[in-house]
């Protein structure tokens, strides 16, 4: 099972605090956020790597961008 | 920027920018003189700080240097000395002459966003980490955003050694503002 964060339409820096919040709840191994601009794919990237987390996928997916991160 | 001192304004009054008898402004021909100049002027020990042009003059994301007027001739002295001579020296008589603040700060709960100019720095509140880094579309904001998110204010390089654009100088300005809050 994976945390899904939605930050499309959201600009910066709420797509990277939806994302740090997604990080701290620890609730799931794997966070999915979708966001739809290349500066937040790679805010959320950066911030998701100085937490410690792998960025396992980044494929588009409509008008911007799944990114798949995975704790450890 | 100087022919535009016979402008009208439009009678809007922003909060933010009170008439201060004892302040003037510095204007120049460009943002790169406004660098030059407030680096010289600090360096001499002056109490003076960049600012947003007041809306009577505004034209652009130009900036200002908003200083003491008592020490008009002292420092109008050591601009010319340091070749870089304001284009215009107002003072601030009138509140559609004062500066306005280039800063923008954000509350967004765990976490605090500092805007300057066209520069966004923002902190977790808890330990004082740097977790974001953007704006400004100069291409050194992506090496600026990899050197310093992660670090701490207090542990983090400062955008003015790492910049070497616009952008770098504007995001230093909003690192400052963060660290006196």
């Amino acid at each position: 099972m994976a945390t899904t964060v939605d930050a499309r339409g959201l600009s910066c820096p709420q797509p990277v605090i939806l994302t740090l919040e997604a990080i701290r709840s620890g609730k799931d191994k794997e966070i999915i956020v979708l966001v739809d601009t290349d500066t937040s794919k790679e805010n959320v990237t950066r911030a998701a790597a100085s937490k410690g987390y792998r960025v396992h996928d980044v494929s588009p997916e409509g008008e911007g961008y799944r990114i798949s991160i995975t704790r450890g | 920027m100087k022919g535009l001192f016979g402008r009208k304004g439009s009678g809007r009054r922003k909060k933010e920018g009170a008439a201060s008898a004892d302040r003037g402004i510095l204007v120049f021909e460009n943002t790169s003189e406004v660098i030059q100049a407030e680096r010289v002027l600090k360096k001499a020990g002056r109490s003076v700080r960049v600012m947003g042009p007041p809306p009577e003059i505004r034209s652009g994301c130009d900036l200002v240097i908003e200083f003491p007027l008592i020490e008009e001739l002292d420092i109008v002295r050591e601009l010319r000395g340091a070749a870089i001579p304001p284009l215009a020296v107002v003072p601030v008589t009138a509140p559609l002459l004062a500066p306005v603040d280039l800063f923008h700060t954000k509350d967004f709960g765990d976490y605090w966003m500092v805007r300057a100019a066209n520069m966004k720095i923002t902190v977790a509140k808890e330990d004082l980490t740097i977790v974001n880094v953007s704006g400004g579309g100069c291409p050194d904001v992506p090496f600026l955003a990899q050197q310093m998110v992660g670090k701490t204010l207090t542990d983090a390089p400062r955008p003015r050694d790492l910049g070497h654009t616009l952008c770098g100088y504007a995001l230093d300005l909003a690192y400052e503002e963060m660290l006196r809050k």
